[in-house]
């Protein structure tokens, strides 16, 4: 199937969710000279080895004034050379920001490699789920931002929190103008998951105030990860979306809502998080049968 | 013919606009009255609000449709078994109220903003019920609350949230609608 409307909303929605976050809320913790463990994970081609660190989602966003975002690794116990990112760049390496890790295009499995990078606060997911399926089954692990146990990596693939998860939750049309010009609705649904207050508050904080912002649509083209959740290009900035067409392309926060889940109510979950929503709505005009 | 004064024409004028003034409000004051009424009224039977006030232990009024007869809606949206959830509602519906003016009469009639921010969810301050009813409502009210009472204890319990779970709430009209329809209501009467 060919992209659609849905999905276009939905990319272009969680880049500038990202990059909004990121950016209003310095919500990044730089993190140095990280070693990551090697792992099994039977899902990777067999020429690659993972490594993993013990945090999910690196930032990949230059535009984050202060974020490192990493663009090689540190590779300790090989010959010279062969992973040196001055001579052959990123070839043999891929970095995966969606897990946290790097995967070496390498037989080996005793290498010591650190790397330096940013982990995004709050982990970012699109889901199916309703909202009783997040809270209430308790399925996700902590992944703490401050770490006490001994490093380790984590496992991929898994969602983790602290986290936002969106959902879709309704889209419509209605007539807007003459001419067949129409206002297209779409309800997104944010259920944020933190493990203190400060951080759920600061969230919220911030996505309150973003009542009228712009959203850039983003073709799924534009999205920055390859199959590996490493760069496409190798470099990411969302201001270079944001900024293609110098212009307003009529996407915009219409309304947004943001509510916290009581203490009452919290006390009844299994785990100690602190969950919040902000319902955004998202609206365009737009000819949609152009 | 005797001539009227200038004095006695501007005084029986004034005293005829008086009148008409007077009988003016009193026929306005009595639409208002009657279309009021019959918003309130309209309110006080709609199906959700019906099944709202029937209660947490409500199970022969679930006439909303909103959720397919698993439970009812005091229960689903999970408010505690005290609370009144209507009544502000109604006390903001009450509040449509009307002054006369120099040039007719202004009618302040609520707007479903009003309504939605005296409406919160009991386990979520900033979203409100109401609009939750016309835009879907989650089943995590009731979920928390059999969580916190029931535990997970007893297969009838078990099973109604696995229902819940699985139940998509059907949205229905409520507040927006009913405002929309009586302002154009109380539109025609000025």
């Amino acid at each position: 199937m060919i992209e659609q409307y849905h999905h276009k909303i939905t990319n272009s929605f969680m880049l500038w969710f990202d990059n909004y976050l990121l950016e209003k809320g310095e919500a990044y913790t730089n993190h140095t000279g990280v070693s990551l463990e090697y792992y099994k994970d039977d899902r990777l081609d067999p020429n690659y080895k993972a490594y993993g660190s013990p945090f999910k989602q690196w930032v990949c966003d230059s535009s984050i004034n202060g974020a490192i975002i990493p663009s090689s690794i540190t590779v300790g116990n090989t010959p010279s050379g062969e992973y040196n990112t001055s001579i052959s760049g990123r070839d043999g390496v891929a970095i995966d920001f969606e897990n946290g890790r790097v995967l070496m295009e390498t037989s080996k499995e005793n290498l010591e490699i650190t790397a330096d990078f940013a982990v995004k606060d709050f982990n970012l997911y699109f889901t199916n789920e309703t909202e009783e399926d997040l809270i209430i089954e308790n399925k996700y692990e902590i992944n703490s931002r401050v770490y006490s146990k001994p490093e380790t990596y984590i496992q991929p693939y898994d969602q983790v929190i602290p986290a936002v998860f969106f959902n879709t939750s309704m889209s419509k049309n209605e007539g807007f103008a003459f001419g067949g010009m129409e206002e297209t609705t779409t309800k997104i649904v944010a259920t944020v998951m933190s493990e203190d207050s400060y951080l759920l508050d600061g969230v919220l904080s911030i996505f309150a105030d973003s009542r009228n912002e712009n959203i850039t649509i983003a073709s799924m083209e534009e999205h920055p990860y390859n199959e590996f959740n490493d760069l496409k290009t190798g470099f990411y900035d969302y201001k270079n979306i944001s900024n293609k067409d110098n212009k307003c392309n009529g996407l915009y926060v219409n309304d947004v809502v943001t509510s916290k889940l009581t203490d009452r109510a919290r006390k009844s979950l299994s785990n100690d998080i602190f969950v919040g929503f902000i319902d955004f709505e998202i609206q365009q005009h737009r000819f949609r049968h152009q | 013919m005797a001539k009227i004064s200038k004095r006695v024409q501007n005084d029986i004028a004034k005293r005829s606009l008086e009148a008409n003034k007077r009988d003016l409000k009193r026929r306005f004051d009595k639409e208002f009255k009657e279309i009021k009424q019959e918003m309130i009224t309209e309110f006080l039977s709609h199906p959700v609000t019906i099944e709202i006030l029937a209660g947490p232990n409500n199970k022969s009024q679930r006439v909303s449709g909103t959720l397919n007869q698993v439970t009812n809606l005091f229960a689903f949206i999970g408010f505690p078994s005290t609370e009144n959830p209507i009544k502000p509602i109604l006390e903001i519906l009450e509040s449509t109220n009307y002054k006369q003016t120099k040039d007719g009469f202004d009618i302040t009639i609520p707007t479903s903003e009003d309504v939605f921010r005296a409406t919160p969810m009991p386990w979520a301050q900033g979203r409100s019920w109401a609009k939750g009813i016309e835009s879907g409502i989650s089943g995590l009210g009731y979920l928390l609350n059999k969580g916190s009472r029931s535990s997970r204890s007893g297969e009838a319990i078990q099973q109604n949230r696995n229902k819940i779970r699985s139940q998509s709430f059907k949205k229905t009209p409520y507040i927006s609608s009913l405002i929309k329809k009586y302002k154009n209501k109380f539109k025609k009467i000025l």
